[in-house]
């Protein structure tokens, strides 16, 4: 017998368009589904509907039937759905409740009513299996987004759920973390839905795929879906260098985080910066944008720096979206609808930013940098929620305009890295920074 | 100490500077309550202890202006509609710095609750009332999140090249900072349930015994609060 059935749902958010149109599907206990598509193609709203959170939470049309663990979900509140259901959300920083690591992995387990004796066991069992046992006295606050991501898969995991429901899980790990974190989720015997935006991260582990476009299960998914393989770039460095750190060091507080790196970035190359979580890439990319300055070692810079930050869509100040990327030029709106035009944005000059989609909010941040023409432009994670089709376009602008710029692009997507590169540096080994 | 001893101890004391009558009775309590902030970390307690005194501050300055009482008068000026005569009397002045005294204690109370405890435990000890003590230790987060937010706003203009000065500058950032913090509510209120957050039956993590310290804490609160009500 199916664990969870959706028998033709449809759902419009509450004036909106429909997110989903006359999805059908069975879930089986213990399988994994990879649930790829498009940003704004139904995704996160089918696994909102599974979870009961659609239309609960969220109110909205729906029509046709969703049932887990022989429950209707219409019935049956969010809330006594969990356990049978847990989620784990696309932004770990909005879902963290608690101040602490160890509470907030307790906190799922004492409204299940877990037996008081079990809860502190059970967290830190789950902790453990995440690889995040020492941080469980650590203050959320401090962690990188890759430890928070860890510790929310944990509060999820905790729950020994039937059915687990990860909303792009990897978004902030790096290969090895992804790799560790799905194989986590598979071997935990629940039925696991993921939804990616980088389907080499789980096409391994699925039992099966489901492609989600304009709120429709599609049979096929595009080739620009297919994975890819990464072939590492190796250009040599070239180009009168537009940024060099040499021998830089920084430390938050007394934790130091970059020792004694250096790094070049040329004129008309991009260079990647690729490592795994915690190695100071962050770090790196801002003490070259200047937003941070090194506590040893100095950074030469020729010319005017940009930087776009981790989840840009968060940081936006306008009412308009002209407004906002005219910010960057004292005002010139005609120039910031060329660059809204140059990032797929056209026409949406009068829109509100917070009324855009995550992936648009991404493009108008984009927009927002690219259209101060820098000299040195840098990107931090900036295919982060982001799908196939749109990051081969961001590689594609992004190449386009390598010439006139030196670029500097801090990841964890490798396929990106190595398409949009002319040379990767790892922040791993120590000695591959020296460029 | 435990949190739950140590927000009563604070409790107790902001309401002795609530109950006192006397100047030096609240000014002493605020100097005992501006020592524990103290022990917090200094770039944490800044934006709290700006916020204590900056309130105090403006109550002492506009009191006189505002209020009527008092004969000996230090300093009289025009005569503005719906306020009458502005003057200055000793009498206004002593109520302004009490006053202004009283919600200095108060804040900085709040401050040492917000900066010093641990308030994952205090909402895992709350043997009743749970969901509201929740809610204060989700509102006392605000702060911090506003500031973190705001710190990322400024850096991520910063990235653009956009310098953010003065106090102008900086009130253009609250219309973005509030529609994030409200974001940012909704996404939580949606993990929350998804975490069957309000269901029946919820149990406690165990959690440890009072020590002698946090009896003794307790017992002090409680006989701040006495103790302003009836002789300071």
């Amino acid at each position: 017998m199916a664990l969870a059935l959706v028998a033709n749902l449809s759902f419009a958010y509450p004036g909106g368009h429909e997110a989903l149109r006359g999805v059908s599907l069975e879930l089986e206990p213990g399988e994994v589904v990879a649930l790829l598509g498009p940003s704004g193609g139904g995704k996160s709203t089918l696994l909102r509907a599974l979870a009961g959170l659609v239309p609960h939470f969220h109110g909205g049309r729906f029509a046709g039937r969703v049932e887990v663990g022989g429950l209707d979900t219409r019935r049956v509140r969010p809330a006594d759905l969990a356990g049978t259901v847990a989620t784990l959300f696309q932004d770990p920083e909005d879902q963290v409740v608690f101040t602490r690591v160890a509470a907030e992995v307790q906190f799922g387990l004492e409204n299940l009513g877990t037996p008081p004796a079990r809860i502190v066991a059970r967290a830190e069992e789950a902790l453990a299996s995440v690889g995040a046992l020492h941080l469980a006295e650590r203050p959320v606050a401090e962690l990188s987004g890759g430890e928070l991501q860890r510790v929310c898969l944990a509060s999820t995991l905790a729950l020994r759920p039937r059915l687990l429901l990860l909303d792009e899980p990897t978004s902030q790990l790096d290969p090895d973390g992804a790799a560790a974190a799905i194989e986590l989720a598979r071997e935990s015997g629940a039925a696991v839905v993921v939804s990616e935006q980088r389907p080499e991260r789980v096409l391994e582990a699925a039992d099966r795929v489901l492609f989600l476009a304009g709120g429709m299960l599609l049979d096929d998914a595009p080739d620009a879906w297919l994975p890819r393989e990464a072939v590492t770039p190796d250009a040599e460095p070239r180009g009168e260098p537009t940024c060099r750190l040499e021998a830089v060091s920084f430390a938050y507080g007394s934790v130091p985080v970059v020792k004694a790196r250096s790094l070049a970035v040329g004129r008309g190359e991009v260079v990647a910066l690729v490592g795994p979580n915690g190695s100071g890439k962050t770090t790196i990319a801002k003490l070259a944008a200047g937003l941070l300055e090194p506590q040893a070692g100095r950074v030469v810079r020729a010319g005017r720096a940009c930087y776009l930050s981790q989840d840009p869509g968060r940081y936006l100040v306008r009412e308009r979206a002209d407004e906002e990327v005219a910010l960057a030029v004292g005002g010139d709106l005609a120039r910031a609808r060329a660059a809204l035009a140059q990032v797929g944005l056209l026409g949406f000059d009068d829109r509100h930013p917070r009324d855009l989609s995550s992936g648009e909010r991404e493009r108008l941040a984009l927009a927002a940098v690219l259209v101060a023409e820098p000299d040195l432009l840098v990107l931090d994670e900036p295919t982060r929620g982001v799908d196939p089709p749109r990051k081969d376009e961001l590689a594609a602008l992004l190449r386009s305009q390598a010439p006139g710029r030196a670029t500097l692009v801090v990841t964890n997507d490798l396929v990106f890295a190595c398409e949009v590169a002319d040379r990767c540096i790892s922040t791993a080994a120590r000695e591959a920074v020296v460029a | 100490m435990s949190p739950a001893p140590a927000a009563l101890l604070l409790a107790g004391l902001a309401a002795a500077a609530l109950l006192a009558d006397r100047i030096v009775s609240v000014a002493a309590i605020a100097a005992v309550l501006l020592v524990v902030c103290l022990r917090a970390p200094a770039d944490r307690r800044r934006l709290y202890l700006v916020g204590a005194f900056g309130s105090g501050l403006a109550v002492f300055v506009l009191t006189p202006f505002v209020s009527q009482i008092g004969y000996h008068v230090l300093w009289s000026g025009p005569t503005v509609p719906v306020f009458g005569t502005l003057d200055v009397t000793r009498e206004e002045l002593r109520i302004g710095l009490f006053q202004g005294l009283r919600l200095t204690a108060v804040a900085l109370a709040f401050a040492a609750y917000a900066l010093l405890l641990d308030h994952d435990r205090l909402v895992q000890a709350a043997g009743f009332a749970r969901r509201s003590v929740l809610a204060v230790a989700l509102a006392t987060r605000l702060v911090p999140t506003l500031e973190r937010d705001a710190a990322g706003l400024g850096e991520a203009l910063r990235g653009r090249g956009v310098e953010v000065t003065g106090v102008r500058g900086r009130a253009t950032l609250l219309g973005p900072l509030l529609a994030g913090s409200l974001e940012r509510a909704l996404n939580l209120a949606e993990a929350m349930e998804a975490r069957g957050y309000g269901r029946p039956g919820a149990t406690r993590a165990p959690r440890p015994g009072w020590t002698a310290l946090d009896k003794a804490a307790v017992t002090l609160g409680v006989a701040a609060i006495a103790i302003g009500a009836l002789w300071l």
